[in-house]
C-alpha cells in the first residue's frame, strides 16, 4: 500500500504456502514454523475511496482480467486482486523439480474478477499455440490451460548447469503466458559480492 | 534475422527472429525465453584456458551459449541489469568492452580477452577486457542509459561509467584530483581517455549502487 482515502477497513488474513522451494530440509523447517503469505483486505466504507499500491521491484505493473479461469501467478509478481478472485498460496505443480526453488512460490488465481501483477523489468506476453521455452525466473504468470515440465536447457546437464541457464520451463498446449525481462538472482548474484557482510 | 531492443532505456532486453541458417552466440544465462525451435548449446568461449581466465579475472562467465534453428523461432535475451543495451555492427573492426557489458554477438564476431593493465585491476575493473572484432552485429548492455561520445583530445571519465571504447582511444587510470581530494571527494580513481575514438558511458554505476546499498545495511 502506497496511499489511501481514509475511509477503509484493513484486514489480514493468511493463506498456508507450501513449496517454496530450497530444498527439502528447508522445505520442512517452514512447514514447521508454519509460513504463511499475508493477504491484505482493503473495503472501502464510503464511495470515492481511493487506493494506491506498488511493487518492491523496478519494473512493471499490469492488470488482467480473469473470466472463470485460472492463472498460476509467481508469488513474488501477485500485487493484487479483487475479493471475488480465489488465491490457493498450496499450489506445487513445479515440485517435482528440485531446484526450482530460489525462494520461488506461485499461487493460483481462479475465478472472475481484476488481476494485478507486477515484475522485474518489463513484462512481455506471449500467446503460447504449440511449444515454448522460458528461463524459470523469468515466469511472472500462465493460464493453467497450459502444460509444463520443468526441463534441462541445454542438451546436457552439464552444458545446462554450466552454460547458465540451468532450468527452464517448457510450455505446450494453448495460453497466455506473461514473462518478465529481468530476475532478480541474476541481479542479486551481482549485487550480493559487492555489499558488506553482516 | 530480425532483432530489435525493446523497453530501452531501463529494461533493455532483444528480441529476436531467428530463421534456418542464423546463429546466434550469447553470455550464459542470457535467455530469458525462446520457442521451442531453438536449440541451445553450451561451449567454451574461445579456447578452455580462455575461458578460465575469463571466469578468474573477468566477471564474465567462461561459457557461452549458441542459438540456432532449423526452422524458425524467437529468442528473447536480456542482461542481470536494469539498463539499456546497445547493439553496433563490427565491420572487421573492434571494440573493448568492460566485464559484464558483453550480451551477444552474431557468428562473424570473435570474441578475444585483452590485457587491461595492472591499473585497471586496481581501480577493481579486471585484469582482462574484453576484445570483440570481426563481421557482425555485437550487443552490449550496462546498469543506466548508454550514450556515446567523440573523443579528440583528453576526456575525463569515472571509472565505474566506462561501458565500451574503440581500441583507438588510449586508457589511462589517474586520480580525479590530488590525493585529498580524490579520498574525500569520493571521485577516487578516473580513466583518462585520449582519443581520437568513440566511447560509450553508463548513465548509472553498479559500484555507485553497490555503496549506497552498503551505507544503507546498519
Amino acid at each position: 500500500m502506497i496511499a489511501m482515502s481514509p475511509d477503509f477497513t484493513v484486514e489480514t488474513t493468511t493463506r498456508k504456502k507450501r513449496g517454496s522451494g530450497g530444498g527439502l530440509l528447508k522445505g520442512l523447517k517452514r512447514m514447521l514454523a508454519g509460513e504463511s503469505l499475508f493477504l491484505n483486505h482493503f473495503t472501502a466504507t464510503k464511495p470515492d475511496q481511493t487506493l494506491l499500491v506498488g511493487p518492491r521491484l523496478l519494473g512493471d505493473v499490469i492488470h488482467r482480467r480473469l473470466q472463470g479461469g485460472s492463472m498460476i501467478v509467481q508469488g513474488s509478481s501477485w500485487l493484487a486482486s479483487s475479493t471475488a478472485i480465489d488465491i490457493d498460496a498450496t499450489w506445487q505443480g513445479f515440485g517435482k523439480a528440485i531446484f526450482s526453488g530460489e525462494g520461488l512460490f506461485w499461487l493460483k488465481c481462479s475465478g472472475e474478477g481484476d488481476l494485478f501483477l507486477s515484475s522485474f523489468g518489463a513484462i512481455y506476453e506471449v500467446e503460447v499455440d504449440g511449444d515454448y521455452v522460458v528461463d524459470t525466473g523469468h515466469i511472472v504468470a500462465f493460464d493453467d490451460t497450459l502444460q509444463f515440465a520443468i526441463r534441462k536447457a541445454g542438451a546436457s546437464w552439464i552444458g545446462s548447469f554450466l552454460g547458465g541457464e540451468g532450468l527452464v520451463c517448457r510450455f505446450s498446449g494453448k495460453g497466455r503466458l506473461l514473462c518478465q525481462s529481468h530476475n532478480p538472482p541474476s541481479f542479486g548474484a551481482l549485487l550480493g559480492p559487492k555489499l558488506k557482510p553482516r | 534475422m530480425q532483432h530489435v531492443v525493446r523497453n530501452r532505456p531501463s529494461f533493455a532486453n532483444i528480441h529476436l527472429q531467428l530463421q534456418r541458417g542464423d546463429r546466434i552466440i550469447a553470455e550464459a544465462d542470457a535467455m530469458a525465453s525462446m520457442s521451442s525451435t531453438i536449440d541451445m548449446r553450451t561451449r567454451f568461449s574461445g579456447g578452455p584456458v580462455q575461458g578460465l581466465l575469463r571466469r578468474g579475472f573477468g566477471s564474465e562467465s567462461m561459457f557461452v551459449n549458441e542459438f540456432s534453428t532449423a526452422s524458425e523461432g524467437e529468442l528473447v535475451l536480456t542482461q542481470p541489469f536494469l539498463g539499456d543495451i546497445e547493439c553496433l555492427e563490427l565491420e572487421r573492426t573492434s571494440l573493448f568492452l568492460q566485464p559484464g557489458a558483453f550480451i551477444a554477438c552474431e557468428p562473424g564476431v570473435r570474441l578475444g580477452l585483452g590485457w587491461a593493465g595492472l591499473r585497471m585491476a586496481i581501480a577493481r575493473e579486471g585484469l582482462f577486457r574484453l576484445r570483440v572484432s570481426g563481421r557482425g552485429k555485437v550487443w552490449f548492455g550496462a546498469y543506466g542509459g548508454i550514450f556515446s561520445r567523440e573523443v579528440t583530445d583528453e576526456y575525463i571519465v569515472d571509472t565505474g561509467h566506462l561501458v565500451a571504447y574503440e581500441p583507438t582511444i588510449d586508457v589511462r587510470i589517474g586520480m580525479a584530483g590530488g590525493l585529498f581530494s580524490s579520498i574525500f571527494s569520493q571521485e577516487g580513481l578516473v580513466t583518462r581517455v585520449r582519443g581520437p575514438g568513440r566511447i560509450y558511458l553508463q548513465s548509472r554505476s553498479f559500484g555507485g549502487l553497490a555503496a549506497w546499498a552498503n551505507a544503507h545495511l546498519w
